[in-house]
């Protein structure tokens, strides 16, 4: 997948409401494989909204979504099931972790399927960003920030031309939030991906190829 | 480890599945021991012609005194028969054809000579209860088989040979004596030789092959065939008592007992099919309550179903730990009910050998078949069921 489009969308529950200033609604606006947008926001301006757009789990807008030129609304389950396992992946702002698995086995359900990464990949990951003690703790008993974490190695393992993230460093501190950036730009580098970030404030350090307002 | 399995597992409900074990053992028992009680029992009610048993009746007209007096004809002519043939519970009518000419029988055996007139009867070959390579007839053979009612055989072995000290005889032993049989009408006379092919329990006459009595008749009669007197209906099963009122309200007779056992195989029909259809009623229940269990538990879980499916997984990858279940749920209940008919059998079994002496027990294999298929179909459904309600949870 080399590009997403947006053209005139608008989410249903804006109604007939002005919008002004925003780069996202009501606009044309493509992201680019390869190209990492940030798009802020302040609180609801439909930011989890265009997140559960663009993964297609939600369809409550007008206008149209492309993926490389193709609508995705009439989508059927087969299509978004190839799509998320091979060309697309997210961090919910809402992380959408089991809480009665373990941290580990939270990100060895998605791995399984994908078989992207190792398990000593997974481990040294952990390790990098500070949860390696938490390997075998439910994840029901972490604090956010550590869950933060977990869903990050998880989105990071599978194949994906982009990555969506919506908030996804916002309960983590200046230093554990560099090196998710750390390593989110060397995943994303080392698969030539897209990136979009959603933020209210808070978001990595990286060399972002635009800003959007939305 | 299966961590969906591990993940999907919360929210179960023990006593939910216990409830429906139980019920669906109690249905499924029902329901096999009825079909493997039915099987056995189903030969003692039907002549010994078998499980498939079709009912036939023997009719004729009744002969009153006032017919006979008033020469009233007791034939039956071709818009009787052509009625009786669209009655709705008759499958078909066929007619007994009587030797129109004259037959003598002799028989030598141990040194008494016996010798007696007696006459022929043929039906069509597809109302005998009797199979036999023999029973065939060419025009210039000069053998005959025959077929003699079964009474015949017991009149002579438990009646005449009794009384006067003489052998009893098999079946086999007969089956090796000659008959001398001697044919003769319109100036013409036959020397053939009579073999017993068979004894039949349902039909009351002697019976030869229909071509041999179409052949003999054209040889050694003149007259053209006369109505025939007596005829032959294959009922349904059960339309033994609709068949009873027509024969009445016609003024035909027939041979009592045989639909007064129609009448017990109609009640042991319908008490199997009562009691069938009140296992099957449980079943239903049951599969009933280990859907909407799972539908419960589905909806428990419908959160993680959702978050499974978003991130990346199948439906079928989703529905497989419960349609695991519902597999290992009625594979049980299918082998303990199978396991328990097979124990009730064993206690009836000996009572029924017991109590008749050519009692055969039918084979498993009715049964087995509609245990395996009311598990698969169960199994299936349940599948079916599950992922439907999984596609509409996500």
């Amino acid at each position: 997948m080399e590009a997403i489009e947006l053209l005139q969308v608008i989410p249903d529950a804006f109604g007939g409401r002005e919008l002004s200033g925003s780069e996202v609604w009501q606009a044309k606006q493509t992201f680019r494989r390869g190209e990492l947008c940030l798009i802020e926001a302040v609180s609801g301006a439909g930011k989890s909204s265009l997140c559960g757009y663009l993964y297609g789990y939600r369809k409550d807008y007008r206008g149209t979504i492309s993926f490389d030129g193709q609508a995705i609304r009439q989508w059927g389950r087969a299509e978004w099931r190839e799509c998320r396992n091979n060309h697309l992946s997210i961090l919910f702002q809402d992380l959408r972790l089991f809480p009665e698995l373990t941290a580990s086995e939270n990100v060895r359900l998605k791995n399984r399927l994908t078989r992207y990464k190792s398990e000593e990949w997974i481990r040294a990951a952990f390790e990098r960003v500070g949860i390696a003690d938490k390997w075998e703790a439910p994840v029901g008993k972490l604090s956010f920030g550590q869950q933060q974490r977990v869903a990050l190695i998880r989105a990071l393992c599978q194949p994906f031309d982009f990555m969506l993230l919506d908030e996804p460093v916002s309960h983590l501190d200046a230093a554990n939030s560099r090196i998710a950036g750390e390593l989110l730009s060397e995943e994303v580098g080392q698969r030539e991906a897209g990136l979009i970030l959603t933020s209210i404030g808070l978001h990595p350090e990286m060399k972002y190829s635009k800003i959007l307002r939305l | 480890m299966n961590l969906i399995g591990k993940l999907l597992r919360s929210h179960l409900s023990i006593a939910q599945l216990t409830g429906f074990f139980i019920a669906n053992l109690t249905g499924m028992v029902i329901v096999l021991l009825c079909i493997q009680v039915y099987a056995d029992l189903r030969p003692l009610f039907g002549d010994n012609d078998g499980l498939m048993r079709n009912n036939y009746l023997i009719v004729t007209k009744k002969i009153g005194t006032l017919g006979m007096l008033t020469g009233r004809n007791s034939s039956f002519s071709p818009e009787e028969l052509e009625e009786i043939r669209r009655q709705p519970f008759i499958k078909k009518a066929g007619i007994f054809d009587a030797s129109r000419f004259k037959v003598t029988a002799g028989i030598v055996f141990q040194h008494i000579g016996f010798s007696t007139e007696m006459f022929f009867e043929a039906v069509p070959d597809e109302y005998l209860d009797i199979q036999s390579p023999e029973w065939h007839f060419t025009p210039g053979g000069r053998t005959i088989p025959i077929i003699l009612p079964r009474n015949y055989l017991d009149l002579y072995n438990f009646g005449f040979a009794q009384s006067r000290n003489l052998p009893k005889m098999s079946e086999g032993v007969i089956g090796l004596m000659r008959l001398d049989i001697r044919l003769s009408g319109e100036g013409r006379q036959g020397e053939f030789t009579g073999k017993i092919v068979g004894f039949s329990n349902r039909l009351n006459t002697i019976l030869v092959p229909a071509d041999f009595m179409r052949w003999a008749n054209q040889t050694y009669a003149s007259h053209a065939q006369p109505a025939p007197s007596r005829i032959i209906l294959e009922t349904n099963l059960s339309g033994d008592a609709e068949a009873e009122r027509f024969l009445k309200a016609n003024g035909y007779e027939t041979d009592q007992e045989k639909l007064e056992a129609g009448k017990a195989v109609g009640m042991l029909n319908r008490i199997t099919f009562v009691t069938g259809a009140v296992g099957m009623v449980i079943c239903i229940l049951s599969v009933y309550i280990l859907m909407l269990s799972i539908y419960l538990l589905l909806q428990k879980n419908s959160t993680k179903l959702e978050n499974l499916l978003l991130i990346g997984y199948s439906v079928s990858q989703v529905a497989s730990p419960y349609r695991r279940l519902t597999w290992a749920l009625n594979t049980a209940v299918l082998l303990l009910a199978v396991a328990a008919v097979l124990w009730i059998r064993s206690l009836y079994i000996p009572w029924l050998t017991e109590s008749w002496s050519d009692f055969k027990p039918a084979s498993l294999s009715g049964m087995l078949t509609a245990s395996a298929g009311l598990c698969l179909t169960v199994s299936i459904l349940n599948g079916f069921a599950i992922s439907r309600k999984i596609r509409k949870l996500s």
